[in-house]
């Protein structure tokens, strides 16, 4: 006769980076049935932000996440541009993209990190954040944060690139682009890794449907969604997006999925600065927004990131909602942990690139 | 541990190679990567005697980020209770030195200091590696 | 997307309601329906158009009433508006045309006061167990310096 036994995961726990709570149930070495809990990073930001002034807001919202902060303001400063009804200069429009792709390379490059070190592959971990360092170097060199950037201003951005930082910084995006072909290599010929993950996890496009899922997650399960490509916000309206698409659905098919689309952000990257107009990088903005509402959209590096802004007439939002992309995802996890080995569960966890401090705000 | 050659050997053992243990209380995640780093080729701090530890009972340092959020109140407490004496908390982070941007939420307590006591504030928003490994160098510094 | 075809469809399955399109930045279309109307148009846009990307729920306290805004996406915004009254926040839930719903409809319960009727799990999701108080989005909810300052 078997018995259930219920092993709580999280909030502290070493395979997870944020504070989260799982309760998974297993059987023998079959998990049953999986619950989970959030609310460990809930800040209130939501409520704080009507109580801070635009400009204010700029900074708060930086601070949702760490991993993705620049494409938190870029959501953000999009909406409150489009109130205001600026326009952003094409040379600001560059440099907010750039910005945005490096922050992609810099997260999937973390994320194969955490998840070779939750597998047990601690080699491809110490790599991957080596390689990461670069990344975070081009972005210190523009904005002078490696990993909170500042980079947005409403209006336009506060960096830019002059003639020394621009050969410095294409250098450097070389060396990073053969070593994250190497990492891709790693990754396709490496039996164990893909033993590990191939089969783990699947999701099928009918259910990302139903759930709504984005980003990789969804793009590994061949739903062909990837809002760079079609919203065309920021300067992607200039770039031709090649994306990543892999018709497995499991946490094998995310992880291609990502280091190709890491690939192919250097690519863009590269683009950006070599086609950088010339020109200012941003205009002045009021600081009272007239009242509105608007829905910004983005592709975080997990996926869709929405906010939605409505202002009165004065200088602080009435209302800001974020709806973050992990989200989707983490509903998913229940159905993913069905009938999963207990090993399995870190790779489970790590296919969908947890990002908490997203989720709860 | 009444001989006093021991002790010194104790004392010498404890500055050379302190444990530490990291746990986020309800921040962007900024820091915690950052203090990931520091286990990475580049920063490395193993080479100084650190070793991330993934249960508090085996480690000296609490490395401690986030502004604390209610739901971690309990946690945090709990952790700490758990490791063993002697030990010493760093408030990593803007945000557990004084709740940061996301002071005066509605759920969050605003410091690690309205919690635990703290040994080194080392702020920062991000937090950076260097000023960690300063951070813990310091405490170090102080250890008898 | 295929606004004035969505339109269409729409009125056909709520004749009674008198629908108009309101375009918001960034290439959002809103448009505003009574809560009793919102299943049934959601079941039209899954089963009749080619709409079925739920993107998010918000919800926010308004003068008079509790606005709920579905975001939809399909190539292009569209979102379903509709109104609660403040004393009387219900409305149908979603999640048995969306599961993906279930979250965003658990967050807007506890943050805003609202019930939906048939929530597979209707469990607080982001708030301490022991919260006490308004629900934070609500008007009536004051940060602590906001209650410091109006004293």
């Amino acid at each position: 006769m078997s018995t259930r036994i219920t092993i709580p995961i999280g909030p502290q726990h070493p395979l997870l980076k944020e504070p989260l709570s799982f309760m998974i149930t297993v059987e023998g070495e079959r998990v049953v049935d999986s619950a989970l809990r959030l609310g460990y990073v809930h800040r209130g930001i939501e409520r704080l932000c009507q109580t801070k002034t635009y400009v204010q807001n700029l900074h708060l919202f930086e601070r949702v996440c760490g991993i993705c902060s620049h494409v938190h303001t870029t959501a953000y400063c999009q909406g409150v541009e489009a109130l205001l009804g600026l326009e952003v200069p094409l040379r600001g429009l560059y440099l907010r993209t750039l910005l945005c792709e490096l922050e992609r390379v810099h997260s999937h490059l973390l994320w194969l990190g955490v998840l070779g070190e939750n597998i047990g592959f601690q080699t491809i971990f110490m790599y991957a954040w080596r390689d990461r360092e670069i990344a975070l170097d081009i972005m210190e060199e523009l904005s002078g944060g490696r990993v909170t950037h500042s980079g947005n201003v409403i209006g336009g951005v506060r960096i830019d690139v002059g003639d020394a930082q621009f050969s410095s910084i294409v250098s450097r995006l070389n060396d990073l682009e053969q070593r994250v072909e190497k990492l891709l290599g790693v990754i396709q010929h490496e039996r164990t890794l893909r033993v590990r993950t191939q089969g783990i996890g699947y999701l099928s496009p009918e259910e990302i449907r139903r759930y709504c899922v984005v980003g990789p997650v969804a793009r590994a399960s061949g739903v062909d969604v990837d809002l760079r490509r079609d919203c065309k916000y920021a300067a992607y309206g200039r770039l031709h997006v090649n994306v990543a698409l892999a018709h497995e659905g499991d946490v094998w098919a995310r992880t291609l999925v990502r280091a190709r689309e890491a690939i192919e952000s250097l690519r863009l990257c590269r683009q950006l600065l070599v086609g950088l107009p010339e020109g200012p990088t941003r205009v002045r903005a009021p600081r009272r927004v007239p009242p509105g509402e608007v829905v910004s959209r983005a592709e975080a590096p997990r996926g869709e990131l929405l906010y939605y802004i409505r202002s009165d007439g004065s200088d602080k939002p009435a209302r800001v909602k974020i709806r973050t992309p992990t989200l989707t995802s983490l509903i998913t996890v229940h159905d993913q942990l069905e009938g999963v080995e207990t090993a399995d569960v870190s790779v489970v966890l790590s296919g969908i690139d947890l990002c908490i401090a997203c989720v709860d705000r | 541990m009444s001989q006093p050659w021991l002790r010194r050997v104790v004392r010498w053992a404890r500055r050379r190679s302190p444990w530490v243990m990291h746990y986020n209380s309800g921040g962007c995640n900024g820091c915690d990567i950052e203090i990931l780093d520091l286990l990475t080729p580049r920063y490395d701090v193993e080479r100084l005697g650190i070793l991330k530890e993934a249960s508090p009972r085996h480690a000296d340092i609490l490395l401690c980020s986030g502004p604390v959020t209610r739901q971690s109140r309990d946690r945090l407490r709990r952790i700490y209770e758990q490791m063993p004496a002697p030990k010493w908390v760093l408030a990593i982070g803007s945000c557990a030195c004084s709740g940061g941007v996301f002071a005066g939420g509605y759920n969050v307590e605003g410091g690690v200091d309205q919690l635990l006591p703290v040994d080194v504030y080392v702020p920062g928003c991000p937090c950076r590696p260097e000023a960690m490994i300063d951070g813990i160098l310091t405490l170090l510094e102080q250890v008898q | 997307m295929n606004i004035p075809r969505i339109l269409e469809l729409l009125q056909e399955v709520l004749p009674a309601a008198r629908l108009e399109v309101q375009t918001v930045p960034i290439d959002e279309h809103f448009i505003s329906l009574p809560p009793d109307n919102l299943h049934a148009a959601v079941r039209a846009l899954l089963e009749r158009s080619d709409v079925y990307h739920l993107s998010t729920i918000t919800g926010q306290d308004l003068d008079g009433q509790i606005e709920l805004l579905y975001h939809f996406w399909q190539g292009g915004g569209l979102t379903l508006r509709t109104g609660l009254p403040r004393d009387r926040a219900r409305i149908e839930t979603i999640t048995d045309l969306i599961p993906g719903a279930s979250f965003y409809e658990r967050e807007i319960a506890e943050m805003l006061g609202v019930t939906f009727l048939g929530h597979p799990d209707p469990q607080p999701l982001f708030l301490p167990e022991d919260w006490e108080g308004d629900p934070p989005l609500r008007r009536e909810f004051a940060l602590p310096e906001e209650r410091e300052e109006g004293e």
